[in-house]
């Protein structure tokens, strides 16, 4: 493999030609792939070296300690317990995961059905369902610490509908905290799958549906035995990126709990965990041990999901 | 893996983008409903529409009509609108002292910017290379672009936490500074826009680039004089996805930048707006505002690439 210069002198040989389109091309992608192997696979790797290591925020790099900090982590109850229980970083997240990802996935789905349709405002209805997901994530975080304030304007609606005072501090109850958060990832990120399923929809040839009309089929059994299985790329695609969503979850936990993962515990998540062992407790050498960690459970699912659903044409 | 193998929600988004003029994605055409019962079934399901559509949009509408109140009014009750808006909040959170609007506004206007641009460069460059130029090893180092999209930021923490405090070789502490996210920040779009563009520069024919090429152009003037020029939606696409991405990045500005109140974004600051001042509603729902216009005017603007741009590279944090 010849590497040339990309300002080589033009050779009339149809070699000396490939030569050169080659070297331009290794000039052209030679930028990306640095920032790539600079930003993204060094710091993998170095992620596994820190891993291994006693590392403080003061005293830096304090030696190798082989898997010591993975032992430690097995037995570290702020992370995980065996049973799983809640207010732990992995179970607060795995149990956010199993109930946002449908929740996407269904609402997604729903609304982009219902702005596939032929129908008046069509294109005010696509842009009203995505706005949310337009949003960042301190803004929306924002607007639900208003909206689900003890004295905010859910609570109102509440108490209008009870006709009693109802004041539950919705993110100030470790009963109902997570599962505030929950909603409002559901309401911010379901935009986001109705456009992929929506583009999803679209390449459902249309003579598929003109059989299903032919044979007298209902909009309901069409949908079932039509389009749902149609759309199984999509649905392979769109649980895969709400899981890693799911798996990484943190702006939300750290800005509505001030950071603290509170109350009690029940809006730690597993990245808010690396967080504040990192950051808040200086201790690096163990914040890159749960990071790889995560890693390696992200990685597993993401294997075990394209092995259940078969080869996808989805390149990631 | 074969071009014919990726018929799926990603690749028919880019092919959509490729043809301009019709909403990127489109619609099978209107129907006039027949029956009664078909009828009522539509103004029912319309009906239902314009409910989801009001639980979406209510909490802006509610966001900015609090911004717009004075604090007592705002404690008094749920108007939904102020009965005498003033910018009074605005105008408290746009410069002050400890945490100024002004300056994060700017700060996140420049980081965005120039990421956006240097993301533009290298993604089209490489996007580019990836789908036309014929070097060895292609695909095994297109193979690597993807696989980066499989390396999770948890991982990344604390070794990128580390690196940029202390840069290998130079010994520069690149955090908490603007620079410094810039150099990081050209990262986070750059494998979806690449992938992006390889996509999109995949379904130009060839012609254009032979026709070049018998008029004598170079690789890089068939790429910024013929290629870029034919590209021009899928380029849209990815400086407005880029830009709102890092307009809306919290997660590693808020590990980066943390520090230095000057380098602050705009999301950064309303976090430590809402950190310190709890329930000042007024200004903080002014902050939120001001958090979402940029992106609420590129989305106005562009949405029908915005609509292709995310089917088709799933970039959205």
């Amino acid at each position: 493999m010849a590497v040339q210069a990309g300002r080589a002198r033009r050779l009339p040989s149809l070699g000396g030609e490939r030569l050169r389109e080659a070297g331009v091309g290794y000039a052209f992608v030679l930028i990306p792939l640095g920032v790539f192997v600079l930003l993204q696979l060094y710091p993998m790797a170095y992620a596994f070296y820190v891993s291994a290591h006693e590392w403080g925020g003061i005293e830096g790099n304090l030696g190798y300690v082989g898997l010591d900090n993975y032992r430690e982590l097995r037995h570290d109850e702020a992370f995980w317990t065996w049973p799983p229980a809640r207010a732990t970083a992995l179970w607060n997240t795995v149990y956010y995961a199993l109930l946002v990802v449908p929740l996407q996935m269904t609402l997604g789905l729903t609304l982009a059905l219902l702005v596939n349709q032929a129908i008046r405002g069509r294109t005010f209805f696509r842009s009203a369902y995505y706005f949310p997901a337009l949003v960042s994530s301190a803004a929306a975080s924002a607007i639900a610490l208003y909206l689900l304030s003890a004295d905010g304007l859910v609570n109102a609606v509440i108490s209008a509908i009870l006709g009693r005072d109802f004041t539950h501090p919705w993110f100030g109850d470790a009963d109902t905290a997570l599962e505030s958060i929950i909603v409002l990832d559901a309401w911010t990120t379901s935009g986001t799958m109705m456009l992929f399923y929506l583009a999803a929809l679209q390449s459902v040839p249309v003579d598929v549906y003109e059989a299903a009309a032919i044979d007298k089929a209902g909009t309901w059994r069409t949908f079932w035995k039509i389009t749902f299985p149609l759309l199984k790329p999509a649905h392979f695609f769109v649980a895969v990126v709400s899981v890693i969503g799911a798996l990484k979850f943190f702006d939300q936990a750290f800005i509505i709990s001030t950071g603290s993962g509170g109350p009690a515990g029940s809006t730690m998540t597993a990245v808010l965990y690396v967080y504040t062992v990192t950051i808040k407790e200086f201790n690096y050498g163990y914040g890159a041990t749960v990071g790889v960690v995560l890693f390696l459970i992200i990685f597993t699912i993401t294997l075990a999901q394209r092995l259940l659903f078969g080869r996808s044409e989805i390149v990631y | 893996m074969s071009e014919r193998e990726e018929v799926a929600p990603p690749v028919a988004a880019v092919r959509e983008l490729a043809l301009e003029g019709e909403a990127a994605v489109g619609t099978p055409v209107a129907i006039p409903p027949r029956t009664v019962a078909e009828r009522t079934r539509r103004v029912v399901l319309f009906s239902f529409m314009i409910v989801v559509a009001l639980l979406y949009l209510v909490p802006f509408v509610y966001t900015v009509a609090t911004s717009l109140k004075t604090q007592a009014e705002a404690a008094a009750g749920f108007d939904l609108w102020p009965d005498r808006a003033s910018l009074s909040a605005y105008r408290e959170i746009w410069s002050r002292e400890d945490l100024s609007f002004v300056t994060f506004f700017k700060n996140s206007l420049i980081l965005a910017t120039s990421i956006t641009v240097i993301t533009l460069f290298l993604a089209t460059l490489g996007g580019y290379a990836f789908a036309r130029l014929r070097f060895p090893l292609r695909e095994p180092l297109f193979l690597l672009v993807l696989g980066t999209l499989m390396i999770p930021d948890q991982l990344r923490l604390v070794p990128v936490y580390l690196m940029m405090v202390d840069f290998p070789i130079t010994g520069w502490n690149l955090t908490q500074t603007l620079h410094g996210y810039v150099f990081f920040g050209s990262s986070i779009a750059l494998a979806t826009s690449l992938f992006l563009m390889r996509q999109y520069f995949l379904t130009i024919p060839k012609d254009y680039e032979e026709a070049a090429k018998l008029d004598g152009a170079g690789y890089f003037k068939t790429y910024w004089r013929i290629m870029l020029p034919l590209a021009a939606p899928a380029v849209a696409a990815v400086a407005i996805l880029t830009f709102q991405g890092i307009w809306n990045e919290f997660f590693w500005a808020n590990l980066l930048l943390t520090g230095d109140n000057s380098n602050y974004t705009v999301q950064m600051g309303l976090v430590q707006f809402r950190f310190q001042y709890q329930t000042l509603w007024p200004q903080l729902m002014a902050a939120t505002t001001i958090a979402i216009i940029p992106v609420l005017v590129v989305y106005v603007f562009f949405q029908r690439y915005f609509v292709a741009g995310v089917a088709a590279a799933g970039v959205k944090g």
